[in-house]
């Protein structure tokens, strides 16, 4: 973990970064970079109705799991590259977290990193159905 | 005269609008709805604060100014569409227009084998009554193919495919493509076989000034949000003969004469169509909405407005590397859609970044499915022009749209 926001120092680092782009655009440019470096994707050929995150205005899929140390796994897939680079930047906070944490998981890092602009309300409504299906996994990985 | 578009573009006060990210707003998406003037808006803040009260329903001074708004409304929105109040039925969108033409007229006058006819551009909303009529009364539907090298309907298919139909179906104008249909032939096609012709016009009606009983049709839809009106209100304007056969729809309050526990005796004309409370607000602010469109808007400089900025676009997003452009936005009859895709930078994508630079289009499949699918592809990026915009906020756009490709492909 990192400081007293609760955030482990990767996703600080992230925030940071965010935080210094000039401007929407490149902060776009930035999601864009997540999308391609997220840690655990979720192909294309894995999507299905089960794992489907609705309320997305694009497709996205989030399927969890528990690695052989009992750390939690958040893939994620979306055709969106923006909805891509938000689900990288979840997996990361979550990666490796016992399945307790990831419960109750606090997503303000998201704001924090000046995205407000971007996740009009539409949009953080979809991005925070995502946070529910990864939370809710999470407590039925308990 | 040219169109006066600074005149036009200072009575919509959305149009001052900055986004959030301190850019100013560029509104590009008018086929999914357009922006409306303030004389509309005040019409219908007026309504509430003076004179609102349930029409038709009480004889105090209130209830008979409300009702005498909505039905000098009817009488103003049928004279500018070309046809009289008695052929004009209030529906709430254009949708619910097309509704009404299964549900109130091919259902009393179809049955099993009968050939509903409409086309592969269609919006959803010109496919799925069909679709929902022909599992119930087992009616046969007929697709005419979209000619996706000339990206007009195949008029040769069609004349096959109307040998012997009922009912023709056909969109005025495509949301996808801007096409517009010959619906003159068409509507000539459906005459020499006795059948009935129904246009959605929705896509039309803010491009074209619709004279209904010229044009031969039995039933065309509008919608006013597209045409500076208010959201949630539209018309179905329907042809004496054909209204002589319809039946009720929708049924409950306002359409009847007579209720007993046994049964019911329904109003006539429009009125049968017509239950709940009337969309008051809302049929005085298109009512305002059409006087305004007469006043500041002569449809033939407003075609040629739209049409010379979207071809303009189209033509120069040709030329930005890995950007497709669907259709021929370039042709004179065309309305000023302009569909389009990256090869790499992924549609929804394409919408947030153009969105970061203020710039209002529309991304994904339009309801227009079928269409998508003839096309090849399941979404496209949508722009679309009316009156009020420019050729500055065009070349904005296909300069913001270079800067995107150039940075995220």
């Amino acid at each position: 973990m990192g400081d007293e926001s609760g955030w482990s120092e990767e996703i600080q680092i992230i925030v940071d970064r965010f935080q210094s782009c000039f401007d929407t655009m490149e902060r776009y440019e930035l999601l864009f970079e997540y999308a391609n470096m997220h840690p655990s994707v979720l192909s294309m050929e894995e999507w299905d109705d089960e794992n489907m995150v609705h309320g997305c205005q694009s497709r996205a899929h989030v399927e969890c799991l528990l690695d052989g140390d009992g750390g939690f796994i958040a893939k994620g897939g979306a055709d969106a590259q923006i909805v891509q680079g938000l689900m990288a930047i979840t997996a990361i906070a979550v990666n490796g977290l016992p399945p307790e944490e990831v419960a109750c998981h606090d997503p303000s890092y998201v704001e924090e990193m000046g995205l407000s602009q971007i996740l009009t309300p539409s949009r953080a409504n979809g991005f925070m159905n995502m946070v529910k299906k990864v939370k809710d996994e999470a407590s039925s990985l308990m | 005269m040219a169109l006066d578009v600074e005149s036009i573009r200072s009575q919509f006060p959305i149009l001052q609008r900055t986004l959030p990210n301190g850019k100013k707003l560029v509104y590009f998406d008018n086929a999914a709805t357009s922006q409306k003037p303030l004389a509309v808006i005040d019409a219908m803040s007026d309504f509430y604060k003076n004179y609102h009260a349930n029409a038709h329903r009480a004889n105090h001074t209130l209830a008979d100014e409300s009702t005498a708004a909505l039905e000098g409304a009817r009488d103003r929105i049928s004279k500018f569409f070309g046809t009289s109040e008695s052929q004009m039925i209030y529906t709430g969108s254009a949708t619910e227009a097309m509704n009404l033409v299964a549900y109130g007229w091919a259902r009393y006058n179809l049955s099993e084998g009968d050939v509903v006819v409409t086309t592969e551009m269609e919006h959803h909303a010109n496919i799925v009554p069909w679709q929902e009529l022909s599992k119930e009364r087992g009616i046969e539907l007929r697709y005419v193919p979209v000619d996706t090298e000339k990206f007009t309907l195949d008029y040769d298919a069609m004349e096959v495919a109307v040998e012997g139909a009922s009912l023709v179906c056909v969109g005025h104008v495509s949301n996808v493509l801007g096409v517009r249909n010959d619906i003159e032939r068409v509507i000539q096609m459906a005459r020499s076989q006795g059948a009935r012709i129904a246009i959605d016009s929705a896509q039309g009606a803010p491009h074209e000034k619709i004279k209904f009983d010229d044009l031969g049709a039995d039933f065309l839809s509008v919608a006013a949000h597209k045409m500076a009106g208010p959201t949630g209100i539209g018309c179905l304007l329907v042809s004496e003969e054909a209204l002589s056969e319809m039946g009720p729809f929708l049924t409950g309050g306002s359409i009847v004469k007579r209720v007993s526990l046994e049964d019911t005796l329904f109003q006539e004309g429009y009125a049968m169509f017509e239950t709940g409370t009337p969309r008051m607000a809302e049929a005085i602010g298109w009512r305002v909405a059409v006087d305004w469109l007469e006043e500041n808007v002569d449809f033939e400089e407003a075609h040629e407005h739209v049409q010379r900025i979207a071809s303009w676009m189209a033509s120069r997003m040709r030329e930005i590397p890995g950007i497709t452009v669907f259709g021929y936005p370039e042709r004179e009859e065309s309305i000023g859609v302009v569909s389009f895709l990256h090869d790499t930078i992924q549609a929804q994508d394409l919408g947030y970044l153009l969105d970061a630079g203020g710039f209002a289009v529309r991304t994904g499949h339009h309801c227009a499915q079928p269409l998508m699918e003839a096309m090849g592809v399941g979404s496209t990026n949508r722009a679309s022009v009316w009156i009020y915009n420019t050729m500055e906020e065009a070349e904005a756009f296909v300069s913001h749209l270079e800067s995107i490709v150039s940075r995220f492909s």
